[in-house]
């Protein structure tokens, strides 16, 4: 299948580069592979094998400058360029090298506001045990030892009184423009006919991308992926012996039945460490739908409970 | 209550009246988290997302680190307005809650719905 294949990176803004790089590598254990003239550096986790898959930015606040997708064929992008520019999203194609080490990239905002890049070609580097005859894990993987980015939350801007509900709007685009599948939803409204929440996939996890809505458009959080419930245990040591602030300690969403911790890196963007794939999620499986009562329990299945700062805090 | 001997000065929310004890090396928020005590609301407790908003009205702080522009300007902050995660007392403090928490879940989107549905 030709098409978007997986998230490729997000590019996040940072207040203080210093404490942003120790704070990526040291806890979340990736490693700098690049660093460019204005400043900009480029990451990557262990077992990835492209340059990189997170750009941090110097900046005078926290936030998402832009998520990439990568799809599987260069012509990918121009027979998805016809497709959004049809649904009625400008695009732009930028040059190779607009990023280095990276391919040119087909540039457009969601509904929702955010930018979102398309790209075929990233830089090969590797993952860091090879693919002849690896070996599990390599030595010296630092702080939680994430495996790669897995997926991002955003914040997009919905008031139903006044008919805006870009949850549903980037749900459809994302659907009819780039063919991302639902698996999970949450409806609210006395009719439970609003669309406040859905999760989407390229892939077969739960999650490629998720939209949340909110009264602005932001960014709630990335993920990155930890092999088991003990590595989610382990990650939560490494950020508190790191005083990494702590949003919500281990714990298990109903919602992807992911197992997770929210936590901020030093510039406040949300991160989360999470594991258990949920289930392998396909085109033709069932929506999940989670009602208005019921969300609680979506969020946080234990407890039931929504904790303020998690639902109502985001850069 | 353990045993803290850091030297410590009174924060005073205006909100509220209530009154906490901060130490001079820990934010206002750390000091009021570590306390279990409520008036500012805490988020990402590290610059980024604006909820712990307030102004200085009486008394000295110091910078612990840099404040998003996206939620405090230039000419905010040099008006004696901050983030409490991001400044630590000199003297004793009093100060009003400037940010307040937005409703992306919850009631927001009921009361949002049962307008539309009325109408």
């Amino acid at each position: 299948m030709s098409g978007v294949m997986r998230i490729g990176h997000a590019s996040l803004r940072v207040m203080d580069m210093a404490a942003a790089v120790q704070h990526y590598e040291k806890v979340l254990g990736l490693r700098k592979t690049m660093e460019d003239k204005h400043g900009n550096v480029y990451l990557k986790c262990w077992d990835e094998w492209d340059k990189y898959s997170l750009i941090l930015t110097p900046s005078d606040r926290a936030g998402l400058n832009h998520v990439a997708y990568k799809v599987e064929k260069d012509a990918d992008l121009d027979d998805l360029q016809k497709k959004v520019e049809a649904w009625g999203v400008k695009t732009t194609m930028l040059p190779e090298g607009a990023l280095p080490s990276t391919g040119r990239m087909l540039q457009f905002n969601l509904p929702s506001g955010h930018e979102m890049r398309l790209y075929a070609m990233k830089e090969y580097v590797g993952t860091d045990v090879g693919s002849v005859n690896p070996d599990p894990w390599p030595d010296g993987i630092r702080g939680a030892g994430a495996h790669w980015l897995d997926h991002l939350l955003l914040m997009c801007e919905m008031d139903p009184a006044k008919g805006i509900n870009t949850v549903a709007d980037n749900t459809r685009f994302m659907t009819e423009a780039l063919d991302f599948f639902l698996t999970e939803q949450v409806m609210v409204g006395p009719e439970g006919n609003i669309q406040a929440a859905t999760w989407m996939a390229r892939t077969t996890t739960p999650h490629d991308i998720a939209f949340v809505g909110g009264p602005r458009s932001g960014l709630h959080h990335i993920a990155f992926y930890l092999d088991s419930w003990h590595d989610v245990l382990k990650a939560a040591d490494i950020m508190a012996k790191n005083k990494v602030r702590i949003d919500v300690a281990p714990t298990r969403h109903g919602i992807t039945r992911g197992e997770t911790i929210y936590f901020f890196d030093p510039s406040g963007n949300r991160n989360e460490t999470f594991a258990g794939l949920g289930y392998l999620a396909q085109r033709d499986r069932p929506v999940t739908t989670w009602s208005e009562d019921r969300l609680g329990s979506g969020i946080f299945y234990h407890t039931g409970d929504l904790v303020p700062s998690f639902t109502e805090v985001y850069t | 209550m353990f045993f803290d001997t850091r030297p410590k000065v009174s924060v005073q929310v205006l909100q509220t009246g209530e009154t906490y004890l901060c130490a001079t090396s820990e934010s206002l928020l750390q000091g009021m988290l570590r306390l279990g005590r409520r008036g500012i609301p805490a988020g990402c407790v590290n610059g980024g997302c604006g909820v712990c908003k307030v102004q200085i009205l009486e008394g000295e702080v110091r910078s612990l680190g840099p404040v998003s522009r996206a939620h405090v300007s230039a000419e905010e902050e040099a008006g004696g307005c901050t983030l409490a995660c991001r400044v630590a007392p000199v003297t004793p403090v009093q100060l009003a809650v400037a940010g307040k928490f937005e409703k992306p879940f919850q009631k927001g989107f009921a009361k949002a719905a049962d307008r539309v549905s009325t109408q």
